[in-house]
């Protein structure tokens, strides 16, 4: 329950928090979208109902803060999540160099339904934004992506003493409980 | 057997999903300037975020204050080894007049502006800043309590700034004009040829369909065209910074530097009532 509760409240922390972070180190120019790499985190390691809730969740709070159409995030992050609960089914998502690709993949992945929304939806052409804005921020996310994973599992070892993994993965040897 | 062993939760992504689209298309069809719908969910979120905002704000702000002060202080130091202790203290002490003095002076401008311009503001504070890939929203301290509505232009002393996009009750969002999705009917001052300006994030935007017969040049003034009844005519945007023109398009390529600062808006002016002084 507590987990249901603190998650509007850590999802607004999280979007204002990126926020700062990419106004001190990139001037605003980038974002380390924090927000996305938690979505990817719950696609990687938590479960179907508590991962889609934190991906809405995030998803939401992302549009009501910074989206200037709301629902764009909500759907993509959504979007997002399962194809990363897909991925994390067929790949061992333990490897930190495997996350920081998916997180770069993702980063494309969530950049490409912006652009085609803009495209086919509001009929504004993005592709000049590819080179300065999308590829960079891509490569950031892929870069933050298995440090942010990197302390997730520093912080379940120290919550629960062990790696988190999902109930319904019981048994199956691609998801390792050990350290 | 994994759809029957995930049946519960793959319905409630379902709902998800489907709840994700009618947002976006109920957005997306509502999405007029003038447009008053605007949910309480949106701003409930904005509501509690913005006292993160400020505090991260302050926090980001002192972080690069302190900073700067340090690498100002370190010279000063330098400078006058003999008068150390004393030095450090006069500047500490002239870097707050400054701050002060630098305030004022924002203040001065944005209220000799204000009393320049035909119309009713109402002075608002950026809280926070907002940016994803190809948004660029700030966040203003004042909200529909103060008598804000979605669709009021917003303006600094230097220029147009954007318009709100969202009112909650104490806080509001701006579209910035450099948005990527943001477009303004513009004209050029010396010609008068009539354009779009549209948004291109940091790089400041472009301005569209204007035909090759034109008479366009560097440093050419762009200013608000009045069309389109959002912005009134004749608010400052920006300078023509580059002109180009290719035989293969039927308009000349044309950027705009806006004369606004984005990344140092700490004050603005929404207007709420055009023509005060008809009345």
């Amino acid at each position: 329950m507590a987990y249901y509760l603190l998650l509007p409240v850590l999802s607004i922390l999280v979007v204002a928090l990126q926020t700062t972070i990419a106004d001190i180190i990139f001037s605003g120019r980038l974002v380390i979208e924090i927000s996305l790499i938690a979505v990817i985190y719950a696609g990687f390691r938590l479960d179907l109902f508590k991962g889609s809730i934190l991906a809405f969740v995030f998803g939401f709070v992302f549009d009501c803060l910074v989206s200037s159409v709301i629902g764009l995030f909500t759907l993509i992050y959504l979007i997002i999540f399962v194809a990363s609960y897909a991925v994390s089914l067929i790949t061992d998502t333990q490897k930190l160099r495997l996350v920081a690709l998916w997180g770069f993949v993702f980063a494309l992945v969530e950049e490409a339904l912006v652009i085609l929304f803009y495209n086919l939806i509001l009929r504004f052409d993005a592709m000049a934004s590819i080179p300065f804005v999308f590829l960079p921020q891509a490569m950031v996310i892929g870069l933050f992506t298995p440090v942010f994973f990197y302390l997730m599992r520093r912080l379940e070892v120290y919550i629960y003493g062990k790696p988190l993994h999902r109930l319904e993965r019981g048994g199956d040897s691609r998801i390792s409980a050990e350290i | 057997m994994f759809i029957f062993r995930h049946y519960k939760s793959l319905v409630l992504i379902a709902i998800l999903f489907v709840i994700a689209i009618i947002m976006l298309s109920y957005n997306t069809r509502h999405r007029r300037a003038d447009s008053q719908t605007d949910g309480f969910f949106r701003k409930l979120v904005l509501e509690a975020a913005a006292p993160f905002q400020k505090l991260m704000h302050i926090s980001s702000t002192s972080i690069s204050d302190s900073w700067e002060k340090y690498v100002y202080l370190v010279g000063v130091v330098e400078e006058n080894k003999k008068l150390e202790k004393t030095v450090g203290e006069l500047e500490a002490e002239l870097l707050r007049y400054k701050e002060g003095h630098l305030e004022a002076q924002r203040l001065a401008k944005i209220l000799a502006f204000k009393e320049s311009l035909p119309y009713d503001f109402i002075a608002a504070r950026v809280i926070a800043k907002e940016q994803a890939a190809l948004s660029k929203i700030v966040i203003i301290d004042k909200g529909s309590f103060d008598g804000l509505r979605i669709g009021m232009p917003v303006v600094s002393s230097a220029g147009l700034v954007g318009r709100l996009i969202d009112v909650s009750w104490n806080v509001a969002k701006v579209l910035l004009i450099i948005d990527e999705n943001s477009n303004v009917d513009v004209m050029l001052q010396r010609t008068r040829a009539q354009g779009i300006f549209s948004g291109m994030g940091y790089r400041g935007g472009v301005l569209k369909y204007i035909t090759k017969n034109q008479d366009i040049a560097e440093g050419d003034e762009v200013i608000s065209s009045g069309m389109g009844g959002v912005f009134p005519k004749g608010l400052m945007i920006g300078r023509v910074s580059f002109v180009e023109k290719l035989d293969t398009e039927l308009f000349l390529r044309i950027r705009v530097a806006p004369y606004v600062d984005f990344s140092k808006l700490e004050e603005v002016l929404v207007l709420v009532a055009e023509e005060k002084r008809r009345k």
